[in-house]
């Protein structure tokens, strides 16, 4: 119940990190996406079905606080969550967390959640879906990646004493 | 159901999954932009594809229900040809009664026949007009297509009328071509007899056979029939002509009551002379 809590408040200083600090470290208007670093921590060490249930949630809040599209990150963060669960061993949980892997992983899962978050967005608009992918998605799933590597060195750190 | 409950529970990933990726979509689709209005566009265009699809597997409830349904828009459709064409016989019969109103030299009262035998030996009919029509015995009966017969019995909203078909039946007649009179009897069958014809005279198949001025109940030339048959016994001194009616009497519905009653003068000079002899 604890780490419950815990959870929640890590979730709510990240949306306020995600929607207001982040863009202060864009780069050409690609910003990292911390909440997905985040889903695939709940994912290596909780599992798949609890990564998948705090992936909707962490979305629903997400569209909550945004109040633009409601329901689309909540989509794409359930997928987010589902997706990173598939790494969950509960044998290897700290290797993971402090190898290259979580950066691996962060890569992939972020992948998968802006290629969903595309095909939703762009659909109606002029935008192509792969000129969307291939420059904004790829880029922010890179920004998104280089940054998961600050917590891989942090639980790198911590497990290694 | 153990066992089903163990194959949810080996699933159970899937189902949460499924489950919040609906209510995701259930949130997206309460929104109004132009992303969920293009989705929107696709998902009816899916639907359609998959129902197109689909409409070849027949669905047997639907055909029961579609197949009574035509069963029951076919009794419908054939009730109403029926009635339509009645309609249509009933106006070809009104117009052509219509036109013999029209055109005829008489006074006319019009009635529907409500009763008719034409199997015995004295046929007569029932029409629906009487002495308040001003219908009286002895009125000639026509159709649009010739002589039927004559009023024998009235009241005052009914008349009995004596068709040709009648064994009591007389009426003056002459063929129209050549002008030989005789008597119109009915013997039976279909058809009347042109009785006290000579040999002598001139008469041939296809002849047509008119109401003579001889006549003092039937006004002249309204049509019999035609001569179908001319037949000359040995012995005899008179042709036996068969006429075939104008009238089709099976399906007599509307006639005309000629209002022309018998000049009483002439009857009774006739009979005057007759009594002498």
């Amino acid at each position: 119940m604890l780490h419950v809590v815990k959870y929640i408040i890590v979730l709510f200083l990240l949306i306020v990190i995600q929607t207001q600090i982040v863009r202060l470290v864009s780069l050409h208007g690609i910003t990292p996406d911390l909440l997905i670093i985040w889903i695939v921590y709940i994912g290596l060490k909780e599992g798949q079905i609890k990564a998948t249930l705090w992936g909707f949630g962490i979305g629903l809040a997400t569209d909550l606080v945004t109040g633009n599209f409601i329901g689309l990150t909540a989509l794409t963060k359930t997928a987010s969550g589902f997706v990173a669960g598939y790494f969950y061993n509960e044998n290897k949980v700290q290797l993971t967390l402090s190898s290259y892997r979580f950066i691996l992983i962060v890569l992939i899962v972020s992948l998968v959640h802006n290629t969903l978050y595309f095909i939703i967005f762009t659909r109606g608009s002029e935008i192509g879906l792969f000129q969307a992918v291939f420059t904004v998605g790829l880029a922010a799933t890179l920004y998104t990646a280089m940054i998961s590597l600050l917590p891989m060195v942090a639980f790198s750190r911590k497990y290694r004493r | 159901m153990h066992r089903l409950l163990n194959i949810l529970a080996q699933f159970k990933e899937y189902g949460v999954v499924t489950l919040l990726i609906i209510i995701s979509l259930v949130l997206l689709s309460n929104n109004d932009n132009k992303q969920i209005r293009a989705i929107r566009s696709y998902t009816v265009g899916f639907i359609g594809v998959v129902q197109d699809v689909l409409s070849v597997i027949p669905n047997v409830i639907e055909l029961k229900r579609e197949n009574a349904v035509l069963r029951q828009l076919a009794v419908n459709l054939s009730d109403e040809v029926n009635r339509l064409r009645d309609a249509r016989l009933e106006n070809l019969r009104l117009r052509a009664t219509l036109g013999l109103k029209e055109q005829s030299r008489f006074k006319l009262v019009a009635a529907d026949v409500i009763g008719k035998s034409l199997h015995l030996l004295r046929n007569t009919m029932t029409v629906n007009v009487g002495e308040r029509d001003g219908i009286e015995i002895d009125m000639p009966i026509i159709s649009e297509s010739g002589l039927v017969g004559k009023v024998i019995a009235t009241s005052p909203k009914y008349a009995v009328g004596q068709l040709m078909l009648n064994k009591d039946f007389r009426a003056s007649a002459k063929v129209q071509r050549s002008r030989v009179d005789g008597i119109i009897v009915w013997d039976g069958g279909d058809y009347v007899k042109l009785k006290n014809v000579a040999k002598t005279l001139e008469t041939k198949e296809g002849d047509v056979v008119v109401t003579s001025e001889y006549s003092s109940v039937f006004p002249r030339d309204i049509k019999i029939g035609i001569i179908t048959q001319i037949t000359e016994k040995p012995g005899s001194l008179f042709k036996e002509i068969t006429i075939k009616p104008s009238v089709d009497f099976a399906a007599l519905e509307q006639v005309f009551i000629i209002l022309a009653v018998q000049d009483s003068e002439r009857i009774a000079l006739e009979k005057k002379v007759l009594a002498t002899y």
